[in-house]
């Protein structure tokens, strides 16, 4: 008997197919456009499509798909040939969607009012109305925010979960050997979970498969940070950086088409150095100011801010939190190591439970290490409104600043809802910021 | 604060409570003790206790604003540590030696790094710790805990040089458990019709009791109560009010909800009944094991808990029913998403299993304002409950 009834199947999915269309339609035009850039995008959206596609075929064949959050250890589902998702995919996607705001109205019309962060009260919209997949099982992680177990509470209390068995990690608040133990311990139940719920069985040949090609994708985006650091930077917002985190871990993970498409990358950006040429191709542009954007990118109004950022001004966003690159590689000569590495990486290494989870050390090291590596002139933290550990860290971040002699920025703005600080307000601030500080 | 209360126990309790400093703490110090200061519930005040320290838990009491805090924190952080914080950076704890911090909310967990870095001097205090917490409560969980205790433990003992004995610890226990009783027994007055004391007055004895050797506090509860049981009760109510919620240390907001009419005769809050509900398991051979098994699971959990929603939810419901409840406010300080979704979620289960009892989710800052938006909100609500 299939998990779900047809009409509850069909409109959770409604909505998740609009965006696959969206992306798929999306994936069309960028073939059509020139240039080797437009190559790496048609790439990652074929990544992205194929994800969620596999979603889509497993919801309704019946088969065990997986509802993942961001970070929790995503090389253990895949190598046991499991489809998964990110239940809060749909606000990443926000720049394409144009019904955001009308789920953000809704949202808090349900009592998920504005001083939530939207990154999470908009998947308990989607959840409790049903515009969700329902996967098999749920894997969720506890940190880097309040709102992350809330979130793994509503999917629990919601009557179409109901069934849906669900295994949270723990991370620890500390970051040493025993933290990591004990997060590797955590990973162990949660492939027992795994494999119980979906009747798939862990294969150790292919988790070390995994694992390696995992190890593979992570040394060559080691390698184009090294390029990033050139002056000018080959790239700037929009290709590599984030796209980085996105096609390591969070629509696949050790995958062939990975290790292509940043092969592609560290090919696209040699040429780009040697060729003299720096994130835009405009004629008489010139690279003004390298700035460390210290968060997520503003994915609900990326496309209004950015390219009038980078084009307008040359402020070439040339690291972020997500393209930032600590990453410890996994070591699979044994089960040991395969699974205190993988727990180093997520509770250590990943972004925002590095920097959000535990004390405040890595945002001021992650600061002042960027600054240096990458010639930075200055550092923007968004301030968004979820990020309230965050928040209760910039006087932290300032003093990092100040201590590398480099100009900070606390905008205070919704990632997603162009609405809370509009879009006019944020490019006076920083444009009075750059002035101010004599970078245009 | 005004009370019908003749009791020079309860006096004590209002002082103690309307200040950070108090007389009690002086008197401690004036005979050589220390004062620890400790955020939230589930940092283990016996622990504190055993290394001969007087627990205190943070507040921000007596703070007007948040001026010095401000460029430290952020317009959207909680207004609970911005305003310890700002009493921080004014030098207001100069009565503590140490701090001991937990990874309680996303706010704040922030205390413990602005302090080391920008409190620390100013308030002079020698020692700082923050500690870990897990998020669910299961047998691993415990054994992390478990060993986050001894961990401060051993620090604690370095730091004072004293040694922290299994029997030092029992006899924290034993007496932290006596507190809790004392605690619970003032709870079972207000089960009555007319209970003799107002919900504004029961928090004054509550956050008093984090404020005070225990001993003493104790002695002046046992007196209270006595003093309560041929006390006048509080008659003419309109509706009995249960409070749900986190961090509640400001009587002046329940006076609000009373001065409508809304008696309010019990809660589940931090400075409430989640405090002293469940008692530390005095048979269990290793008490650091007890503590552990107590902070972790045994005690009724806040949000933050991952995973014990229902529970929650049933300890919301059971004590609705054993306190005859006609309807629930769930205060929360603004941007704290943990009881944002947490009353989202009481809300749509007292509705689901007909529980027959109203609920208003009631915003608030940490120091009072908007009385009037809280007055009109709350009379509506007890109309509601009227009708």
């Amino acid at each position: 008997m299939p998990r779900l009834t047809k009409e509850i199947l069909d409109k959770s999915l409604e909505r998740f197919k609009v965006e696959r269309d969206w992306f798929n339609d999306n994936l069309e035009a960028t073939r059509q456009m020139p240039g080797e850039e437009f190559e790496l995008n048609a790439m990652l959206l074929e990544i992205l499509l194929n994800a969620k596609q596999k979603v889509i075929d497993a919801a309704y064949n019946d088969e065990p798909f997986i509802g993942g959050y961001f970070c929790n250890a995503p090389e253990l589902f895949t190598s046991m040939d499991l489809p998964w998702m990110m239940v809060l995919e749909t606000p990443f996607l926000a720049a394409s969607a144009p019904y955001i705001l009308d789920d953000i109205e809704g949202a808090e019309e349900m009592g998920l009012l504005g001083d939530m962060c939207t990154a999470i009260r908009l998947p308990i919209y989607y959840i409790e109305n049903n515009m969700m997949p329902i996967p098999t099982c749920c894997l969720g992680l506890l940190y880097p925010c309040d709102g992350a177990p809330m979130l793994h509470q509503v999917l629990m209390h919601n009557s179409n979960w109901t069934n849906v068995p669900i295994y949270s990690c723990d991370p620890p608040y500390t970051s040493d050997e025993r933290a990591v133990n004990y997060f590797a311990e955590e990973l162990k139940e949660m492939t027992k979970f795994i494999e119980t719920h979906t009747g798939r069985k862990r294969d150790m040949d292919k988790l070390v498969e995994v694992c390696e090609r995992s190890n593979q994708v992570y040394t060559i985006w080691q390698e184009y940070m090294e390029l990033r650091r050139h002056k000018p930077c080959p790239h700037g917002w929009e290709v590599g950086g984030a796209q980085c985190f996105a096609i390591s871990q969070c629509f696949t993970v050790g995958d062939p088409k990975s290790v292509a498409w940043f092969e592609k990358l560290i090919t696209v950006a040699e040429k780009r150095i040697k060729d003299g040429k720096g994130a835009q191709d405009i004629e008489g542009w010139k690279e003004n100011c390298r700035i460390f954007w210290f968060d997520i990118m503003p994915y609900g109004w990326v496309f209004e801010f950015m390219p009038w950022l980078e084009e307008e001004l040359g402020v070439v966003l040339v690291n972020d939190m997500f393209g930032n690159f600590p990453y410890t590689l996994i070591d699979t000569s044994s089960e040991e190591t395969i699974y205190h590495d993988l727990a180093k990486r997520n509770l250590v290494d990943a972004p925002m439970i590095r920097q959000a989870r535990g004390t405040a050390e890595n945002f001021a090291y992650d600061i002042k290490k960027n600054i240096k590596d990458y010639n930075i002139d200055c550092v923007i933290w968004p301030g968004h409104m979820g990020h309230k550990d965050g928040a209760a860290t910039v006087g932290i971040m300032r003093e990092a600043c100040r201590e590398m002699d480099t100009p900070f920025l606390h905008i205070g703005l919704d990632l997603f809802d162009k609405r809370y600080t509009s879009i006019d307000e944020v490019k006076d601030k920083v444009a009075t910021f750059l002035q101010g500080m004599g970078f245009i | 604060m005004e009370t019908k209360i003749q009791s020079e126990a309860f006096q004590t309790f209002i002082d103690v409570s309307g200040s950070l400093m108090n007389y009690e703490i002086q008197t401690w110090l004036d005979k050589g003790g220390k004062v620890a200061g400790h955020f939230c519930s589930t940092v283990p005040e016996e622990i504190i206790m055993a290394a001969g320290y007087m627990p205190f838990r943070m507040r921000g009491t007596g703070s007007t604003d948040t001026e010095l805090a401000d460029a430290y924190f952020s317009p959207i952080n909680c207004s609970f540590p911005r305003h310890v914080m700002n009493q921080a950076l004014k030098g207001e704890f100069k009565f503590l030696d140490a701090l001991l911090c937990i990874n309680a909310c996303d706010h704040v967990r922030r205390i413990y790094d602005n302090w080391v870095r920008y409190a620390k001097d100013i308030n002079e205090t020698t020692f700082e710790t923050v500690m870990s917490l897990p998020r669910k409560c299961g047998e691993r969980q415990v054994d992390w805990y478990y060993d986050e205790i001894n961990i401060l433990r051993d620090q604690l003992a370095k730091h004072t040089g004293v040694e922290i004995t299994d029997d030092k610890i029992r006899e924290a226990i034993k007496l932290n458990n006596q507190a809790r009783s004392v605690q619970k027994e003032l709870y079972e007055l207000r089960k009555a019709d007319n209970p003799p004391i107002t919900g504004a007055e029961t928090l004054v004895a509550i956050v008093a009791g984090t404020a005070m050797p225990k001993e003493r506090y104790i002695e002046l509860m046992r007196q209270l109560i006595d003093d309560l049981k041929d006390a006048e009760g509080n008659t003419g109510y309109k509706a009995r009010i249960m409070i749900v919620g986190g961090e509640l240390d400001d009587p002046e907001y329940v006076n609000v909800i009373e001065d409508q009419g809304g008696l309010v005769v019990t809660d589940s809050n931090c400075f409430g009944s989640r405090l002293f509900w469940v008692n530390v398991d005095e048979e269990v051979k290793d008490p650091v094991r007890a503590l552990a098994r107590y902070y972790i699971y045994e005690r009724p959990t806040c949000p933050r808990t991952y995973g014990s929603q229902p529970e929650r939810m049933k300890f919301t419901r059971d004590l609705a029913k054993e306190f005859n409840v006609d309807g629930i406010i769930g205060e929360r300080l603004l941007y704290c998403d943990s009881w944002l979704v947490e009353h989202y979620m009481t809300k749509f289960d007292l509705k689901e299993h007909n529980v027959g009892v109203p609920f208003l989710a009631l915003d608030r800052e940490y120091v009072l304002s908007g009385k009037g938006q809280i007055k009109t909100r709350v009379q509506a609500f007890l109309e509601t409950m009227e009708s």
